[in-house]
């Protein structure tokens, strides 16, 4: 037992390091707030879950942003857009568990891919309204007005907050969403017999 | 991918080298809190002189500290501009159609820029000097009254520092399979998104297959070895309170009376 848990810990940090390497390179999409970049480093974490179960996907999560937060730092006091990135990574994590595990095939993940995905941008459209905007308004002195101001320059559609959430934070989990599909899918097919091996249950 | 020094720390012999990272963390997080405290040019002066003391006791060449400012610089200007311009009280300095700006809002928004300045500086001062390791191992050290209600401190550090130690090697790895890619005809950095992201898959797999052999093998070491987990273990670094972690801390407190102090008096 005491060895299968420190094989688990050795596996979940090399996958953090995987994620918080793919997250050091996140660039920024067109037509979106330049905030808002997209990086794909669920991907380490979802492998994670499939190797070892949710829990292990979520604590990935945690030391990829830890991690992050050490090295990078922020501008703001607390971590906003690592503990953001967190959460979006969780909820991806727990949906696409609940709907993968049942049939563990391409056809499951794929289908887990699409509800995490769902879910993620309706929970984080949410909380970018309710949470996200103004806590950074709130650290950096900001107006969300500013904010909004950035985005608009990307997008000329965009002209307050509540634009901003539904035609920039929205599709921006969408897309990453269907990014992260499109990875997940070939990347599983090949990486399936390994991770067979490598599994504990 | 060239640059192989993770993070920002530069290795060095200062007085805040030398600190124990408990005491900086400590110092740090309290630094952060009462930065919020401060609401007038005394204050933020003395925060601004105590910043500036830090700097050079780091002996760092500035243009680090500088490093650290740049990728901020844009959200400072626009702070700035954003609240001179929204921000009202004090004398009307420019009233010129849209432009409306006052000594009120001038004020403040020197306050706002102040405030972030000195945070981002003493965080890089943070990450400048301590190396990230023992970074981990402060926080598992500060965390740990948390084992007794159950949390794996330990656990979670422990996974902390192998996922910092592994960050130049993985790097290195993600840099040779890149080269070994390109010199098979794939290409990362041009083209439509779509053809970039399927480049991707073909780094993720071999990543992902070596950092599972690398992972099985420390696994093989570490049980070998003996480990066994939190209870007994010894270290290779111990960490050690001097009495310069006390004189910081009391340094720190001091200036945290003298700022909760002027704000009651109103200076």
């Amino acid at each position: 037992m005491k060895n299968t848990s420190l094989k688990k810990m050795i596996f979940i940090a090399l996958l953090s390091t995987i994620g918080y390497l793919i997250m050091t390179i996140a660039f920024p999409l067109p037509l979106l707030p330049v905030f808002l970049t997209l990086d794909f480093s669920d991907i380490p974490a979802l492998i994670g879950t499939v190797l070892f179960g949710p829990g292990s996907g979520i604590v990935i999560e945690a030391i990829k942003n830890l991690i992050h937060y050490i090295i990078n730092g922020t501008p703001t006091v607390v971590p906003v857009g690592e503990l953001a990135n967190f959460v979006t990574g969780s909820i991806l994590i727990v949906v696409f568990n609940l709907i993968f595990k049942k049939s563990r095939t391409t056809r499951s993940l794929t289908m887990g891919m699409l509800f995490g995905t769902i879910l993620m941008t309706i929970i984080m459209t949410i909380a970018n309204y309710y949470v996200i905007f103004p806590s950074y308004a709130l650290f950096l002195g900001l107006s969300i007005d500013s904010a909004v101001a950035i985005a608009h320059s990307a997008n000329h559609t965009i002209h307050n907050l509540f634009t901003l959430v539904i035609l920039g934070v929205a599709p921006f989990n969408i897309i990453k969403g269907i990014i992260l599909t499109i990875i997940m899918i070939p990347l599983y097919i090949r990486l399936k017999s390994y991770l067979k091996t490598y599994a504990i249950k | 991918m060239n640059n192989l020094i993770i993070g920002q720390y530069f290795p060095g012999d200062s007085y805040l080298h030398r600190l124990d990272p408990r005491s900086k963390l400590i110092s740090v997080f309290i630094l952060v809190c009462i930065i919020f405290i401060a609401n007038s040019w005394t204050t933020y002066g003395m925060l601004f002189l105590f910043t500036c003391i830090s700097v050079m006791a780091s002996k760092l060449p500035l243009r680090f500290i500088y490093r650290g400012l740049k990728p901020i610089f844009f959200i400072l200007l626009f702070t700035f501009i954003v609240n001179v311009l929204s921000m009202d009280g004090g004398k009307p300095l420019i009233d010129y159609g849209v432009i409306h700006i006052t000594s009120g809002g001038l004020v403040f928004a020197i306050f706002i820029t102040l405030r972030i300045m000195i945070i981002v500086m003493i965080t890089t001062l943070l990450t400048l000097t301590t190396p990230p390791i023992s970074f981990a191992d402060g926080i598992e050290v500060l965390f740990s009254p948390l084992k007794k209600i159950k949390v794996p401190v330990h656990e979670f550090a422990l996974m902390m520092s192998i996922s910092l130690r592994f960050i130049p090697t993985l790097m290195e790895e993600t840099d040779k399979i890149m080269k070994a890619q390109a010199a098979r005809g794939s290409d990362l950095s041009t083209g439509p998104l779509r053809q970039r992201i399927k480049a991707i898959v073909p780094l993720l797999v071999p990543l992902f297959v070596s950092s599972f052999k690398r992972a099985d093998d420390l696994a093989m070491a570490m049980e070998s070895r003996g480990y066994r987990g939190d209870v007994g273990r010894t270290r290779l670094r111990e960490l050690k309170w001097s009495s310069c972690d006390s004189i910081v801390l009391v340094l720190v407190t001091f200036l945290v009376m003298a700022l909760i102090l002027m704000r009651i008096w109103g200076i």
